[in-house]
């Protein structure tokens, strides 16, 4: 008979004490530990940024070859939008989104579409997100423009 | 509640870039949590784990020379492994639905899809502490219960002939 051992979390050694637990995860909870986490960051956010400016004069120098516009792109969407550059990051995710639906599809991503994602992560991150909605609306505009050419792409299959 | 409750944990944050690592011991530092180790991957977070005694990890999927997921295996199924039951959370950009179930599969204790929001870091710390995941020991397979919720008055079928027979509760 194959067997299936279930060990309940009693019977294993956890972090702190049932009582302790609960009053922790009560605090995680609580307005002040975000504001804390909140200034924590904050505190970080002008380093955050100069690192997402070295990633994208990377991501730039980069393209052509699209391993590493992939890698760089996957760094930028992991904190861009941490160090305060939504539309920077929302545009690095929709590339690396992109890059994964091509690889699922078996196809190589097309490389006007990863020059514009690439413009466009550069110009959102050099204005600092202050244009907003102007970045937005690009971001937008290429998920559209992916949404296109991954259809186009899927019936060239 | 005062830092001190936080300030017995001891966490271990594996990531390759460095700007993440800073930001996660940073937000760690913020609840009152001293005690985080740094690695930069899988590897160095396996010598780590031999040295110092952790109660968390925060771990990135795609690193060299050792991943994520091949460093979660190894702390679940290493004879030499300090601590099995160890917590790990992945922190990571690839949510694939392959990636997801590797990581899985291999034993992860929680997810969190970058970008890192204090949000998400505190809700999976808060999971872990609060509402701790029985472990599942089979010829395939140790980690935490994969399914996320027991239920006890479950009146549907076994998915699979033998499910309810073979279950041994320890």
């Amino acid at each position: 008979m194959k067997k299936v051992q279930v060990i309940p979390p009693d019977d294993y050694p956890q972090m702190v004490s049932k009582s302790d637990a609960a009053k922790m995860a009560r605090a995680l909870r609580s307005p002040e530990t975000a504001a804390r986490a909140a200034k924590a960051i904050q505190q970080q956010s002008q380093k955050l940024q100069l690192a997402v400016h070295d990633y994208v004069r990377e991501l730039e120098n980069a393209i052509g070859n699209l391993p590493l516009v992939f890698e760089k792109a996957h760094e930028l969407r992991g904190f861009a939008e941490t160090a305060g550059l939504r539309a920077t990051g929302r545009i690095a995710n929709g590339l690396c989104r992109y890059f994964d639906s091509m690889e699922k599809l078996g196809a190589t991503p097309d490389h006007a579409v990863v020059a514009l994602h690439v413009s466009a992560i550069a110009r959102t991150a050099r204005a600092k997100d202050e244009a907003g909605r102007m970045s937005d609306a690009v971001a937008k505009e290429l998920a559209t423009l992916v949404a296109h050419k991954l259809a186009e792409t899927r019936a060239a299959l | 509640m005062s830092g001190s409750a936080f300030g017995v944990l001891r966490v271990l944050v594996v990531e390759d870039n460095e700007h993440m690592r800073s930001l996660l011991r940073s937000l760690l530092n913020s609840i009152g949590i001293r005690e985080v180790h740094e690695a930069a991957n899988g590897t160095a977070a396996l010598e780590i784990l031999r040295e110092k005694t952790c109660d968390l990890v925060l771990s990135d999927l795609a690193m060299k020379p050792m991943d994520g997921i091949d460093f979660t295996r190894d702390v679940r199924q290493s004879p030499r492994s300090a601590n099995p039951f160890l917590p790990v959370i992945m922190v990571t950009g690839h949510t694939e639905r392959n990636k997801v179930e590797a990581a899985r599969d291999a034993g992860v204790t929680e997810f969190i899809a970058k970008p890192v929001t204090t949000q998400s870091l505190f809700a999976r710390i808060g999971e872990i502490l609060e509402r701790p995941r029985a472990f599942v020991r089979c010829e395939t397979y140790f980690g935490p219960d994969r399914r996320r919720k027991a239920q006890e008055d479950y009146a549907g079928p076994w998915r699979r002939h033998g499910d309810k027979q073979d279950l041994q509760v320890l």
